[in-house]
């Protein structure tokens, strides 16, 4: 679905990361994960077309050599947005639908009942006509989780998806995850919580030290990969070596 | 009570500072949703010396004062981008100084040229004495943006809402950005000879902000937008008159004022109704 091949990610000349090669298939769940300023970001906005690898190739499933926008669901960080924008919780949500809309064109009947199941998915049916000031961080993760389900696409990028929700928001956002993934959506997740990583990806990859490392989660998931990679101190490696010694899975 | 409505001044005045609500209202609504509002208000005063320079070289003709002012706007708008990617001070610093340079060069021209024309009607306009050429602009520009506005409706909400979500569904992100930066400079224009280039972004700013407290929908905001601007204008224009000392921009934008107050501490999402925001 989604190749890329020996890409170099940067700005101004700054490499962050150097020679990236990965896949993504249908119906797999990738994380990336990495320290701050590790090529995380960068890595998003290339793959959304915002700004161009410094080199290499990506290739998308339908060989455009930067991929079709519709193809793409995003779900950014809500605390970049702008919450008190003057909207709906539903308009919001049927902004997923608005992509390839004439100027004037209303929604039509499979879209609206698109955007009535994914309400009724994200649980948000008796938020719909509240404005969107009235939203709890939780709630307006669910109604930009309610935008993808309406988007429709057959590979969602999600940056972020569980920071500033409570758990059981999480709970119920990782479910559709898991529905997604089942609907053979390829989905790419920045992470940085190590027990999502674990409880939800196939496939990880790691940004850090300007390379990158990609493979089977629990390939990853390493020690001395997370060392390597700049993502954990010393002190914080053994605190994870004990921890697994101990039987803890959830690290 | 509509005595005022006989004299073909006022009756120029209305129409032209009606239709001009028409229009400025939806670049003012975006402004601020945009977080543009000062940006707006820096581009008011950008666009003097350009101006000021074409009615110095030709005299009163409204296209080549249009065209002075969008080329004075567009220098320093790129000025501002090129500051703030290539040196150390941010976009707002660079916008600021760019202005403000912008704003006393015009007046220094305009002063050291001796004009004919007095310094407080390019601050605070002229309303009462409005001619067809700026009439013909007026209709013009609110023509113009308003099919803008139908067009790109969509694309714009969704950029103003949430720019990256936009950027990756939009095939041509930037357009947006530079049609609505043009418009806010057309409209800055028309509104020139009315309401003088201190006063102009009054009128695109105030009657948007004082419409974000009352309303929680897009269509409703834009609606609200062009009533607060209608009534601004409407009670500017008979107060101008009644108080014939007082120009009509000062006016118009105190109205809009007092109706921002109000809306401030007096509308469902005032500070009285006890709504609080989290931000």
């Amino acid at each position: 679905m989604l190749e890329l091949h020996e890409i170099a990610l940067g700005y101004q000349g700054k490499t962050l990361v150097d020679n990236l090669s990965f896949s993504l298939e249908k119906g797999q769940i990738c994380a990336v994960i990495g320290h701050n300023g590790a090529g995380k970001s960068t890595l998003v906005r290339t793959l959304l077309g915002l700004q161009p690898p410094l080199s290499g190739q990506i290739n998308w499933y339908d060989g455009r050599p930067h991929g079709t926008k519709r193809q793409l669901a995003y779900l950014g960080q809500s605390a970049d947005l702008d919450s008190q924008f003057p909207m709906r919780v539903k308009d919001a949500v049927a902004m997923g639908a608005w992509q390839g809309l004439g100027f004037w064109a209303s929604l039509d009947r499979s879209k609206a009942d698109r955007i009535d199941y994914a309400l009724t998915r994200t649980g948000l049916t008796e938020m719909a006509d509240r404005p969107l000031y009235e939203c709890s961080s939780g709630q307006l993760q669910r109604c930009f989780f309610a935008r993808a389900i309406v988007q429709d696409a057959p590979m969602i990028l999600l940056d972020e998806p569980f920071s500033a929700i409570d758990q059981t928001t999480e709970t119920r956002l990782i479910e559709i995850i898991r529905e997604w993934r089942n609907e053979g959506r390829a989905l790419l997740i920045v992470l940085h919580d190590l027990s999502a990583v674990m409880g939800i990806s196939d496939t990880c990859l790691l940004l850090g030290g300007g390379q990158a490392s990609y493979g089977k989660t629990e390939d990853i998931i390493t020690t001395e990969n997370l060392l390597t990679h700049h993502y954990l101190t010393e002190t914080q490696a053994e605190w994870l070596s004990l921890l697994r010694q101990k039987g803890a899975h959830d690290v | 009570m509509f005595d005022w409505l006989g004299y073909d001044f006022m009756q120029r005045a209305l129409v032209a500072t009606t239709v001009l609500s028409f229009s400025i209202a939806p670049v003012g609504a975006f402004l601020v949703l945009r977080r543009l509002s000062l940006a707006g208000e820096a581009m008011a005063h950008a666009i003097v010396p350009g101006i000021v320079i074409a009615f110095v070289a030709f005299g009163l003709s409204v296209v080549s004062m249009i065209t002075g002012g969008m080329i004075a706007g567009i220098l320093v708008a790129l000025g501002t981008s090129i500051l703030a990617r290539r040196t150390l001070i941010r976009e707002d610093a660079s916008l600021a100084s760019l202005y403000l340079i912008a704003l006393a060069l015009g007046i220094f021209i305009l002063s050291a040229a001796g004009s004919a024309i007095p310094l407080k009607s390019f601050l605070f306009g002229s309303a009462l004495g409005i001619g067809n050429d700026t009439l013909m602009l007026i209709g013009v520009t609110a023509t113009i943006t308003l099919i803008a506005f139908a067009l790109m409706l969509r694309s714009l909400i969704a950029a103003s809402f949430d720019p990256i979500f936009f950027e990756s569904q939009s095939k041509k992100p930037g357009l947006v950005q530079q049609v609505f930066m043009f418009l806010l400079v057309l409209n800055l224009l028309a509104a020139f000879k009315s309401l003088g280039t201190l006063m102009a972004v009054g009128l695109m700013i105030l009657p948007a902000t004082a419409a974000r407290y009352w309303v929680s929908t897009i269509t409703s905001y834009m609606m609200l937008t062009l009533g607060f601007a209608l009534l601004s204008c409407w009670i500017g224009l008979i107060l101008s008159f009644y108080l014939s000392q007082v120009p009509t921009g000062p006016a118009i934008v105190l109205v809009a004022g007092c109706i921002f107050f109000i809306s401030v501490f007096f509308a469902p999402l005032g500070i009285l109704r006890g709504k609080v925001i989290q931000k």
